[in-house]
């Protein structure tokens, strides 16, 4: 990409930030409800591992031992996969039925492009749901002390381009047959039970581990549970960086061509706008 | 080269399309689709348009509801693709150029929907701005001067939400004019406006987009004064088809002394264009019904109407 070129997406990106920023503050006291709830999810764990105590200690071993941070990771980071499930579905459809999808598509700025700037604004909010998540963490003993920042950073980096190149197909899925994406479906039903989120996949029969080992989300919880509650080396983290990067490798160019198609086809059928 | 009615320059080709056509397939379900079944039935809006828009030309496309105007503006903003033909805005061609294409053009719509409510005008017109690659300063710059040529400085600081009518339609004019586009397509631009509001958007039309700016206008209307009033040549559109491109001038006047456009339309679709009656809004409202005693001349009944909608 030539340096011009990544300046405009810089500046578009702004933008988009700035318009969903503007929008979002129009409605304040839904986005500082969402907040205040937030509070009351978090200490639901707290008191269940308080609950559990050391009962899970065997599961809970490769991780620290202590069921809240586990659980505190997993709920915090699980939501870049919930935004990016929906946001990429949900901003192909809120811009059909607001009625500026046809306005944006009019201009220069490609497709994929809008879709996925006007996104931004949702992963910039569960970035600071994350942060609320640790510091909140934090001030009830979670300790994270020993983490590893960087590898945890490039475990968040490929973690959302993964999630986000489901998140595309499943927008492709919305711009043909507008509702129904099986994508959306398939990963929201299982990820959360055979991804890790709530407890270590070792709970479960082994043949039903193989599912969760099918899953970018099992692989990128364990890399960010290691990398920030224990501290593990890159080099100790390669088994997840290195599923991460396949599966990146694999998604990400499988669902821009996905979203290309779905546009034409959209267009084809003249159904760009249709919801 | 010679002067438009507007007082803009016409020169060389603006749009060209050749054999243009769009058939929309019936809708088909999943399994028909997995299974490559081919659609039974569907509905052709274009029907092997052929058209030739010179640069500073008003060109108006006339035809009913529903005769396919809008889903041909469509397919020159690169919105839908055609199933046939090809087509050049701007000397672009539409599939293999198509950003090319939209750096060129502009859209108005009447959809108010198209905008951001929560957001201001000025905020409104500065994120579209940026998706035509203009930010900052110059983006503020460009805006600005807009929204004087629209007569919304005033408001510009007004949520979106809170303009009336007119004005949403002036943000419209604006937007499409951001990107200072040489081709700009108006689809019915004046259906959502009282009869003083769109004679005041039509003298505006005239005054700075036309004469100002010298643009290309390519406008879809059913209001067969605004045609007349607007456009250096207007085509007769109807289920599909282009059924006769002229001045209004020289279409009236090939039907004889004392005709007028509606007596065209008549002429060349069977269908003659009415007042509706009944609600206020109806009142005003334009319609085309097909012509119970065939087609003919026959100017009895036909409606006039003043200001559009």
């Amino acid at each position: 990409m030539k340096v011009g070129s990544m300046f405009a997406t810089y500046r578009k990106a702004l933008s988009f930030v700035k318009r969903s920023y503007i929008l979002q503050m129009s409605y304040k006291f839904e986005f500082f409800l969402r907040l205040f709830f937030m509070f009351f999810n978090i200490l639901t764990y707290y008191f269940v591992a308080k609950l559990i105590g050391t009962a899970g200690m065997k599961y809970l071993e490769p991780y620290g031992g202590d069921y809240f941070s586990f659980v505190l990771i997993g709920i915090a980071f699980s939501g870049y996969l919930m935004v990016s499930l929906r946001g990429f579905s949900e901003s192909v459809r809120d811009e059909q039925m607001m009625g500026t999808l046809e306005a944006m598509l009019v201009t220069p700025t490609d497709a994929s492009a809008i879709i996925t700037l006007s996104t931004l604004w949702s992963f910039i909010f569960a970035s600071f749901r994350v942060l609320l998540y640790l510091v909140i963490g934090v001030l009830l003993g979670v300790s994270l002390a020993g983490a590893n920042v960087l590898a945890a950073l490039i475990i968040l980096a490929l973690t959302i381009i993964c999630f986000s190149s489901i998140g595309i197909l499943s927008a492709s899925f919305i711009m043909i047959f507008k509702r129904g994406d099986p994508i959306n479906m398939l990963f929201m039903s299982t990820s959360e039970l055979f991804g890790g989120v709530f407890f270590p996949i070792s709970v479960l029969p082994s043949w039903l581990q193989t599912v969760s080992h099918l899953l970018p989300i099992t692989y990128s919880l364990n890399g960010m549970r290691h990398a920030l509650l224990q501290g593990y080396s890159l080099g100790e983290l390669a088994p997840e960086v290195g599923t991460l990067v396949l599966f990146s490798a694999l998604l990400l160019p499988a669902s821009l061509l996905a979203f290309r198609y779905a546009v034409r086809k959209a267009k084809m059928e003249g159904t760009l706008v249709h919801y | 080269m010679r002067r438009s009615s507007g007082g803009g320059i016409i020169g060389e080709a603006a749009i060209e399309t050749c054999k243009l056509t769009k058939t929309f397939a019936a809708p088909r379900g999943l399994a028909d689709l997995l299974r490559r079944r081919p659609s039974a039935g569907g509905v052709t809006p274009v029907d092997g348009v052929d058209l030739l828009i010179r640069k500073g030309e008003v060109f108006g496309i006339l035809g009913p509801n529903g005769a396919g105007k809008t889903t041909l503006i469509k397919i020159l903003c690169t919105l839908i693709l055609p199933t046939a033909g090809r087509a050049k805005v701007n000397g672009f061609d539409l599939e293999r150029e198509s950003g090319r294409v939209r750096e060129s053009i502009g859209l108005v719509t009447t959809d108010e929907r198209s905008f951001y409510w929560r957001l201001t005008g000025r905020e409104n017109l500065e994120f579209f701005a940026s998706l035509h690659n203009f930010y900052s300063d110059k983006a503020r710059d460009m805006v600005d001067d807009l929204l004087g040529v629209v007569d919304l400085k005033d408001a510009a600081d007004v949520r979106f939400l809170n303009y009336s009518a007119g004005m949403k339609q002036r943000m419209a004019i604006a937007r499409g004019l951001l990107n200072n586009p040489a081709v700009l397509f108006m689809d019915e631009p004046t259906r959502s406006l009282d009869p003083g509001a769109a004679q005041g958007l039509r003298d505006f039309i005239k005054e700075e987009i036309v004469r100002e700016r010298g643009k290309t206008i390519f406008v879809s209307t059913h209001n067969l004064e605004e045609a007349e009033e607007l456009c250096d040549r207007v085509a007769i559109f109807d289920e599909g088809k282009i059924k006769v491109i002229g001045s209004p001038n020289e279409l009236k006047a090939a039907l004889g002394e004392g005709s007028k456009l509606s007596d065209v339309f008549l002429h060349y679709t069977g269908k003659r264009f009415e007042e509706r009656g009944g609600t206020e809004a109806g009142a005003t409202a334009p319609g085309f019904r097909p012509d119970r005693r065939g087609l003919g001349r026959g100017g009895g009944g036909l409606g006039r109407r003043r200001g559009g909608v």
